[in-house]
């Protein structure tokens, strides 16, 4: 944890110190001096990364966020699967996947389906975007720390990944019985789990609330 | 031992669960997100206790009924999250039939059983070791989410599956069950605070030397 080298690049720091960090996973209480680009502090303790400087942070978050909003809205436009069975054709899309449950009568699934493939990546999207867009020119937007504190309550909801695997499933199941097709939406959808996973971990909890203490003083 | 390392909590410190701040825990409120300060979760392993024993009463209804009512063709199945794997398997599709067993079945018992025994390490009534209980933790943390895999089937099986008199497929109880599951144990691994078995080793360890301390959230 205690580094003598300078760090070659870093995140302004504010000017109302002491800078210090508490592990998360232990409690321990570390002085918290900045490390050089690509490295992370760990704890002296318990191991866990305390905090990191990840290599052109806003850039990369607010490209991927960027990229992950244009990509829900093609996931949107274009259908999922096709299926083909006797003469009848259907399209799955994530409107439908949430709309047909509550439909049959199961609201609350078909909410949380709604929350988790539709909500909560478009929050973080929008959130992510709308947080550290306006930090690259070194300002905070009007309202970023409550949009980046419910950005990162959202994030353990968003379960795209999670949706990619129901749909390989599904795609065995119903294999047999008919005639599947990809569409665009499925391509779609694919490219915004992986943009949404670079993301998020594009620029590091301790940086982006530095940063925005920084853009207010 | 020779290399005692300050906690934040000694200080009266707490480190922002939500923007990594470390303040006075006095405050009450993060000076800089706004989000309600603690020097440890409030209540946390009963909190944690309760929803484990929400899941676990939800997890016999969850395998028990059925996700799904299939009609082909005039005939009805309504496979419960079992008989479902099963069919994979008798179809000879193995690995799916694995991943339908570990993300459905197998994660919510390991992460109730997991959580559960960190309670019990957190209230001193088992002492394992720390390096085990941080890979148990991030586990819980990890793998969760996993569980929600079947939820997204069903959810796109009835989206998709809509032919009329030829084949449909309609949600059933055994799905709001489930889902009930696995939101639950997500609840109860963030209610969950692990600076608590960091607390219990350092009273072990102190226990010797110095009276232990009356600490009391
Ligand atoms: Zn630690
Ligand atoms: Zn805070």
């Amino acid at each position: 944890m205690r580094r003598t080298r300078i760090a070659r690049a870093t995140w302004p720091q504010p000017s109302n110190g002491p800078h210090r960090v508490a592990c998360h996973f232990c409690d321990t209480l570390h002085e918290a001096p900045a490390v050089p680009e690509g490295t992370a502090a760990r704890c002296r303790r318990c191991g866990v990364v305390l905090y990191q400087n990840r290599p052109a942070s806003l850039v990369r978050t607010t490209a991927f966020s960027l990229a992950s909003l244009v990509l829900i809205g093609i996931t949107h436009s274009f259908p999922f699967l096709v299926m083909k069975s006797n003469g009848l054709q259907t399209e799955l899309s994530l409107y439908r996947a949430a709309h047909e449950l509550i439909r049959e009568g199961s609201v609350v699934i078909g909410c949380g389906v709604g929350v988790f493939t539709t909500v909560a990546p478009l929050v973080m999207a929008v959130g992510l975007l709308y947080v550290n867009a306006p930090l690259l020119w070194g300002r905070a937007a009007p309202g970023a720390r409550v949009v980046a504190r419910w950005t990162a309550h959202t994030e353990p909801w968003n379960m795209t990944e999670v949706f990619l695997l129901g749909v390989l499933v599904s795609l065995m199941k119903l294999g047999s019985m008919a005639e599947l097709v990809f569409g665009v939406g499925f391509w779609a959808f694919a490219g915004l789990m992986v943009c949404m996973a670079a993301a998020v971990a594009g620029i590091d909890r301790n940086e982006l609330w530095d940063r925005l203490e920084v853009a207010d003083e | 031992m020779s290399d005692h390392l300050p906690k934040a909590i000694d200080e009266g410190l707490a480190g922002c669960h939500s923007c990594g701040k470390v303040s006075p825990a006095a405050l009450g409120r993060c000076p800089r997100c706004g989000s309600s300060l603690h020097t440890r979760k409030p209540a946390s392993v009963q909190r944690t206790v309760a929803y484990l024993l929400g899941a676990t009463a939800l997890y016999i209804p969850a395998n028990l009924l059925p996700v799904m009512t299939m009609t082909e063709w005039g005939d009805v199945m309504e496979p419960t999250i079992l008989e479902g794997m099963v069919e994979f398997w008798r179809r000879e599709a193995y690995p799916i039939a694995l991943v339908i067993f570990v993300a459905s079945i197998m994660i919510p018992l390991i992460k109730i059983v997991a959580l559960g025994w960190l309670c019990a390490a957190a209230t001193g009534r088992v002492k394992p070791s720390p390096r085990v209980l941080g890979r148990i933790y991030w586990l819980t943390e990890l793998l969760g989410r996993w569980s929600m895999v079947d939820i997204f089937v069903v959810s796109i099986l009835v989206a998709l599956v809509q032919f009329g008199t030829v084949m449909t497929v309609s949600p059933r109880s055994g799905a709001l069950a489930f889902a009930g599951v696995v939101v639950l144990t997500m609840f109860a691994a963030t209610s969950f605070d692990p600076r608590l078995l960091w607390d219990q080793l350092d009273l072990g360890e102190n226990s010797d030397t110095i009276p232990p301390q009356t600490e009391s959230e």
